[in-house]
């Protein structure tokens, strides 16, 4: 119910849309890539999935991220602008339920982003590859782990946007962080795991997949804990 | 019967006190009127009953059921506008009041009802960023009266309404108790506003209650104090400049 209730909120923002752009444009990255270096990757000796996820997952990543910062934003852009959120809690919902049914509609507009993206990488490898027997279950498996790799972005996004009134503060917040994420070093491992440097981790290639998995459910379980203390706080100032 | 009530309620803003241990007496199925000038504390205690602000210390039950620990079945039963009307700029009216619906679990039906009562039914379509000061006070008065709650909190509800306006929303307001049987506590700085539209009234001054009763017994009150009894904004004032000085406050 609360995901209804946000996306009939997101109306006329271009929320949709913002997501929409990001993944056509990020789809668009491999076939472009294909179209001129046709030649260098048909020559390697590797499944399509890898190839193409190899060569464009970074920029395809880096588009994801910026629409997920620039989405959060403009969810709770909406409800500091004209001062809505002082009717949203004089109303009988919680802000933990708002904060979850945004979370939703993040997620499920994060997911549609991955299945056009998932897509183009479908057509590229039909197009200019041969798709052998498990080429689906390695695309689900990419897709799937690119998905919770997001998640933590997500949730850590939508809290800066709640905990700043000021748009412009919680983007700029997140614009840094996503620069920070690409400037991280791998090693130590402990860096890899900053929130807005997993959605670039791609399984194939990638070490430790399982601690990653475990490190996006604790960065979740870490940020509901900090929203829920976001709300005490401000509450308590109030 | 009080569907209000509240004992020592207080809140304190780093040294300065808003609220200095009030105790109303709101009586179920009345207008009650909160009076004060700019400052005194109205809108701060009208936050306190949304939870909008947290009490410093004291409590309040609002039909029975105590705060913090009811405070989603309050606000389930109470009807709000708060200083300036809140609305998503983006959506039209009718919109607005379709979330505001969604989250009350009320039926569509109750979306036309209260832009009729509002006087908003032509405009619904239009986004609410492009609607006047007026039309915008209308829709957070809308938002405040859809589904009908048995409890309404108004905070200054006619404040950028053209003269016509005022006496639509004073009427109105005067009308619900008797229609729906709701319960009204609204309020103005201004004693003729007041007069208008409640039975009841409660007088703030620099956070503390100088007066809480009907009409009748603030002119009798006013008179055995010595104040002008005939004129009552003149009485208000002279009680409010009497507070002042006992207080010592610069006017």
């Amino acid at each position: 119910m609360n995901i209804c209730l946000e996306y009939k909120k997101v109306k006329r923002t271009g929320f949709i849309q913002l997501f929409l752009c990001g993944a056509i444009l990020a789809a668009v990255v491999p076939v472009v890539n294909m179209v001129f270096r046709t030649e260098m990757y048909t020559s390697i000796h590797n499944t399509p999935v890898q190839i193409l996820l190899g060569a464009n997952w970074q920029l395809m990543a880096m588009f994801n991220v910026l629409v997920i910062v620039t989405g959060t934003c403009l969810l709770y852009h909406i409800e500091y602008d004209n001062n809505s959120i002082q009717k949203l809690k004089s109303l009988p919902i919680t802000e933990s339920q708002v904060f979850l049914g945004k979370a939703a509609l993040s997620v499920i507009m994060y997911m549609s982003v991955l299945v056009i993206e998932a897509g183009a990488v479908i057509f590229c490898s039909c197009h200019w590859f041969v798709t052998g027997d498990g080429f689906w279950k390695e695309l689900c498996q990419n897709f799937i782990y690119s998905f919770i790799m997001g998640l933590p972005c997500i949730a850590l996004s939508l809290l800066v946007s709640e905990a700043c009134k000021n748009m412009w503060m919680s983007f700029g917040i997140g614009v840094v962080c996503v620069f920070t994420a690409l400037i991280l070093p791998e090693k130590p491992f402990f860096l890899s795991l900053f929130p807005f440097a997993m959605p670039f981790k791609m399984l194939a290639g990638t070490k430790h997949v399982i601690n990653y998995i475990y490190a996006s459910a604790a960065w979740i379980a870490v940020t509901s804990l900090a929203e829920l203390l976001l709300i005490k706080i401000r509450r308590s100032f109030e | 019967m009080n569907i209000i009530e509240t004992k020592n309620l207080v809140k304190t803003y780093s040294g300065f006190t808003a609220v200095s241990g009030i105790n109303l007496h709101i009586p179920k199925g009345e207008v009650y009127g909160f009076l004060g000038p700019n400052g005194a504390g109205k809108s701060t205690t009208m936050k306190m009953f949304l939870g909008l602000v947290k009490p410093t210390s004291g409590s309040f039950t609002i039909d029975g059921k105590k705060y913090p620990g009811n405070r989603i079945e309050i606000l389930k039963e109470t009807g709000s506008f708060i200083e300036a009307p809140a609305f998503y700029g983006n959506l039209s009216g009718e919109e607005n009041l379709e979330i505001i619906c969604k989250i009350l679990g009320l039926p569509k039906s109750s979306v036309s009802e209260a832009l009729e009562l509002t006087g908003l039914t032509q405009f619904g379509k239009r986004l609410a960023k492009k609607y006047s000061l007026g039309m915008k006070q209308r829709l957070g008065l809308a938002s405040a009266l859809i589904g009908k709650p048995p409890v309404l909190i108004l905070d200054e509800p006619t404040n950028g309404l053209d003269p016509a306006g005022i006496h639509e929303i004073r009427m109105l307001i005067r009308s619900l108790p008797e229609k729906y049987g709701c319960t009204v506590l609204v309020s103005s700085h201004l004693l003729s506003e007041i007069e208008l539209m409640a039975g009841n009234i409660g007088i703030l001054n620099r956070g503390h209650l100088l007066f809480e009763g009907t009409l009748e017994e603030l002119r009798q009150d006013a008179s055995a104090k010595g104040y002008p009894a005939d004129n009552l904004e003149e009485m208000f004032l002279a009680m409010i400049d009497e507070d002042n000085r006992k207080r010592g406050a610069v006017i």
